[in-house]
């Protein structure tokens, strides 16, 4: 007993101690929930064997009733263009304004900070700025438009089933912008200098010195941007309920908010479940080239 | 870059770039001080014709967000306390060894990190049922919310521990210094920025939570100020006067914490993310 307590006070118990109460922690509320996840993807849930462990096995049936919804496919062509629509253009704008705040000029980095605050605000104070800002026929998104000769009618962004995911998109990528400049601006300032000075001597102009230093430099972080904006989109939420609750008629439905839609909207969790454990199969995917991308970085 | 003369032009530029960026928040402080016909006018009014912030008491009470906002502190308290106390052990242990077992540990985190909410709260909600938990509403949230908080703040403070000189450590232990004081003594204060910062980015992140919430807290006087907002926003608002009010009194504070400390927030937060 007393070389336990002395190891925990001065030796290796100390280490196992402060990892082990964390992993327990986060095996229980993430480890066994996604295992769980899984089991019950298989199984028959209902409202009278929900508090029971003993449910009757399914098979594959839940999987073959979610993909034989007549809505399925429609929900993954609204995640597919959620997904490379959000993460084009945070990556677009926010490799643009990264590059814009490497020039030198007085505050740049304080400015480029200020950019960062639509990172910490809550994802439904997002959801009703820009619900308000696509309103169709007072918001002010279309009377700038209409103002500066771009559009001649008024675009129903959230009612207009053509146009409702681009409106939750575009929400999407100024949310997730500022963060996306945040990473690139790490990864730019890490390039020395040195570099574009020799390649300007050689007289390689700004897009050769851009082409041939900025982007092989670049490589491993663009793959980690790339991966987290993956992530983070599929990790998008709280813009759904606010902006248009993926309707009309589900053209701005995808597939995180249709999982919690059957789970806690319609009450059947094994297709809540089922939904899930489909998106999973991408989260991990981009996890994985995430956790290949900063494989130094984060060993450190 | 010398040969660009113009570091004057390029500042107006930014801040042009940054008040068209932040145009969002500026048009919710404006639409709040208009009044109900104004909001509607066509075009819209950039400045408000008759500034009338008595929106603001009447949203306050009217929306129960005396409630609402302390239900929210309560959840974000508890992640935040439950987030530093078990997570900051486990990313001092992290940075301090290498090892093909802290690799793997290391692995493990980073995969929590990329759960989505929406997936995880499926069978939470299903497992926090069968063990009684629903009847502690904001307690289970605050498990919940936490079990995604930590890996994050374990990846980002584990940066901050990696800038502690080692030496330090070793020359407080061999002064007599056991392991425990030589981590509270010696390490966590020199880490105590970095922990406070990612501290203040998780309490942020919490005082926002929406989906765990939503799913698990049904009694309304539970209900954190996101639900709250959820309860009138959709897709056919019109009181969006309302709307902005309750959103401005919501997200001013997270806002002014933000502008304040921005520097250290930015600094903590690209430490670890990448390099």
């Amino acid at each position: 007993m007393g070389r336990i307590v002395s190891s925990i006070t001065d030796g290796k118990g100390f280490d196992l101690l402060l990892v082990g109460l964390t992993m327990v922690f986060l095996l229980a509320l993430a480890g066994v929930p996604l295992v769980y996840n899984v089991v019950m993807s298989f199984q028959q849930v209902d409202m009278f064997n929900l508090s029971t462990f003993s449910r009757p096995f399914a098979g594959f049936s839940n999987y073959v009733e979610v993909v034989s919804q007549p809505e399925f496919w429609l929900i993954i062509r609204n995640t597919a263009i959620f997904v490379f629509g959000s993460i084009g253009g945070q990556f677009v704008f926010g490799f643009a304004l990264a590059l814009f705040f490497m020039l030198k000029f007085p505050f740049a980095s304080t400015i480029r900070g200020l950019f960062l605050v639509s990172w910490v605000m809550p994802g439904l104070v997002v959801g009703a700025l820009w619900g308000w800002i696509l309103a169709g026929d007072f918001g002010v998104l279309n009377a700038i438009l209409k103002g500066i000769g771009l559009i001649d009618n008024t675009m129903f962004w959230k009612s207009d089933p053509s146009l409702a995911i681009w409106a939750v998109t575009i929400a999407n990528i100024w949310l997730g912008l500022a963060f996306n400049m945040m990473l690139l601006s790490v990864g730019l300032a890490g390039i020395s200098q040195d570099l574009y000075e020799a390649a300007e001597l050689d007289g390689a102009n700004g897009f050769q010195r851009f082409s041939t230093i900025t982007l092989p430099m670049m490589r491993s972080t663009i793959g980690a941007v790339l991966a987290l904006g993956l992530i983070y989109t599929l990790q998008q939420f709280d813009l759904f309920p606010a902006i248009t609750e993926g309707g009309p008629a589900n053209s701005s439905n995808v597939a995180q908010y249709w999982a919690w839609q059957w789970s806690f909207q319609l009450f059947d969790f094994a297709k809540g479940a089922t939904v899930s454990v489909m998106m999973l199969v991408f989260v991990l995917f981009a996890s994985l080239v995430y956790v290949w991308s900063t494989r130094h970085e984060v060993r450190g | 870059m010398n040969r660009l003369p113009a570091p004057k032009l390029f500042l107006v530029l930014a801040l042009g770039l940054a008040a068209l960026y932040l145009f969002p928040l500026y048009w919710m402080y404006v639409t709040s001080l208009k009044g109900s016909s104004e909001i509607f006018a066509n075009p819209p009014t950039f400045w408000p014709n008759d500034p009338d912030p008595s929106i603001y008491p009447e949203t306050w009470a009217r929306r129960t967000m005396a409630t609402f906002l302390w239900n929210s502190l309560v959840i974000a308290t508890g992640v935040t306390s439950l987030t530093v106390l078990l997570g900051t052990g486990c990313a001092y242990v992290l940075a301090r060894y290498r090892s093909v077992w802290i690799d793997i540990g290391l692995f493990a985190i980073l995969m929590l990190q990329v759960l989505p909410a929406s997936v995880m709260i499926t069978p939470l909600y299903v497992g926090f049922n069968q063990l009684g938990l629903l009847d502690y509403p904001r307690t289970a949230v605050i498990l919940a919310a936490a079990g995604k908080a930590i890996p994050f703040y374990i990846v980002l403070v584990r940066a901050t521990f990696m800038s502690v000189p080692r030496e330090l450590e070793e020359a407080a232990l061999v002064d007599g210094n056991s392991r425990w004081g030589a981590f509270f003594f010696i390490v966590l204060p020199l880490a105590r920025n970095g922990i406070l910062v990612l501290a203040i980015l998780t309490f942020m992140q919490a005082f926002g939570e929406y989906i765990y919430s939503k799913s698990i807290i049904t009694t309304q006087s539970l209900q954190p100020a996101s639900v709250g907002l959820s309860g009138f926003l959709g897709p056919n608002s019109t009181d969006w006067n309302g709307i902005m009010a309750y959103a401005a009194i919501y997200v001013t504070p997270i806002v002014l914490v933000f502008v304040i400390l921005q520097r250290r927030i930015v600094a903590g937060l690209t430490s670890g993310a990448l390099k």
